[in-house]
């Protein structure tokens, strides 16, 4: 099982162009409105489908107390809500954060527990561990913040399907950069993430999906 | 797995040394004191506040734990088009106009050329995901019950200056809209597009 996810990993990695072409074929047209989630395979669930399902990558990076995280160990039992984002950004990135904390704190504390929230950075030079901990711990002291040197970030946001990086100057030393679209749901039995979350869902979405995904994973009826 | 492993070492040399020069440029302080303009301050705490057709209300400005923010507001309007051209603020000497775009798997902000439109009758609202006005440079961190100050410029109603509530997130100085029962009768957000 693990030297599967191993190959998955690194077959993501190489096989970058066509994950992207594939996994991302919805095209969210303006804002909040995101449309992967047109087809009603899962009712049940107010997630988007994503498909194929990134797995979660093997990776060994640096936490917000700026010790090592093995992804694959440390996230072993949990539902995991993955986030690409990065501090310096003040719009969608604490909006996903605030929803998920509140989610939390109203869910059940047996289904909120199993729940492990990680944002890695898309901005490893200005988001160092201490920078991600002051960030994580304004939203919840649980969150988990995650960056390495550029390279590897890159790899690690390529293995997840998505586009690695870049930034855009946008004068007197500031840039801003690109990001994920959407938190991923990796669900503990099968280590996949078939559901995102675009922007434009939070609490509603967190409170429905976050009971289900502890309880069953992803099983759409 | 090995590469990984492999690159490490190297990461945790390229957090040290990258440690120290976030520590200086995140110290500097910009004299934060403009002087200011001799606008009107007209806003009380979520108040609706008019210029010209244009009516002001539910803003908000974002906390933060570095020196970047983003101001939120919605603007109605009762005349003809218009647009925010501009905006600026006491607390940032480099204030832009930001639009979200979503490609695929990644979103972005950037520059929202032309500024934001505010259509006859109609209206535009500043809110996450969509447009903000991005404060940058800040000198310092913003916390939950601080105020700031906003100037926004219309193109034809002109600038107003705005006293805006710093909150977690939209409606936080409120109570969340957890109140909701959730019994799943409402349509998602993203609905079946
Ligand atoms: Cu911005």
């Amino acid at each position: 099982m693990n030297q599967t996810r191993r190959i998955a990993a690194l077959t993501a990695v190489v096989l970058f162009g066509a994950l992207l072409a594939t996994a991302c074929g919805g095209s969210n047209d303006d804002d909040g409105n995101g449309s992967e989630n047109g087809d009603g395979t899962a009712p049940e669930y107010l997630g988007a489908v994503i498909a194929p399902p990134p797995s979660m990558p093997e990776a060994i990076l640096l936490d917000e107390n700026g010790e090592e995280f093995d992804l694959q160990e440390e996230t072993d039992g949990y539902v995991t809500l993955l986030y690409v984002g990065y501090t310096h950004c003040p719009d969608i990135c604490p909006t996903h954060l605030h929803e998920i904390d509140v989610a939390l704190r109203q869910l059940d504390e047996d289904v909120a527990s199993k729940v492990k929230v990680i944002m890695a950075t898309a901005d490893p030079e200005r988001d160092t561990p201490e920078q991600l901990k002051q960030y994580l711990d304004s939203f919840n002291e649980s969150f988990v913040g995650l960056t390495g040197p550029r390279e590897l970030m890159d790899q690690f946001q390529v293995a997840l399907g998505l586009q690695p990086a870049t930034r855009t100057d946008i004068g007197n030393g500031n840039y801003t950069v690109n990001h994920a679209a959407y938190v991923m749901a990796f669900t503990p039995d099968d280590r996949l993430a078939h559901l995102v979350y675009p922007s434009g869902m939070g609490m509603r979405e967190w409170l429905n999906d976050l009971p289900l995904l502890v309880e069953k994973g992803y099983d759409p009826e | 797995m090995k590469r990984f492993r492999a690159r490490f070492g190297l990461m945790l040399a390229l957090v040290a040394v990258l440690a120290i020069p976030l520590a200086v440029a995140c110290g500097g302080d910009d004299d934060d004191d403009d002087g200011g303009d001799p606008t009107p301050t007209e806003m009380a705490d979520g108040d609706a506040v008019t210029v010209g057709d244009l009516t002001i209300t539910g803003g908000w400005v974002r906390t933060t734990t570095n020196d970047v923010s983003a101001a939120y507001m919605m603007v109605k309007n009762d005349g003809l088009e218009d647009t925010l051209v501009a905006a600026a603020s006491p607390i940032s000497p480099m204030v832009q106009l930001h639009e979200v775009i979503t490609e695929g798997s990644s979103s972005k902000m950037q520059q929202k050329e032309g500024g934001f439109t505010v259509p006859a009758q109609g209206m535009v609202e500043l809110k996450p995901g969509g447009y903000h006005i991005m404060l940058m440079n800040l000198t310092e961190p913003l916390e939950e019950g601080d105020e700031v100050e906003v100037t926004v410029t219309f193109e034809k109603a002109g600038e107003v200056t705005l006293t805006l509530p710093v909150q977690k997130a939209e409606g936080t100085s409120m109570d969340m809209d957890s109140g909701h029962g959730g019994m799943g009768s409402e349509t998602p957000t993203m609905g079946g597009n």
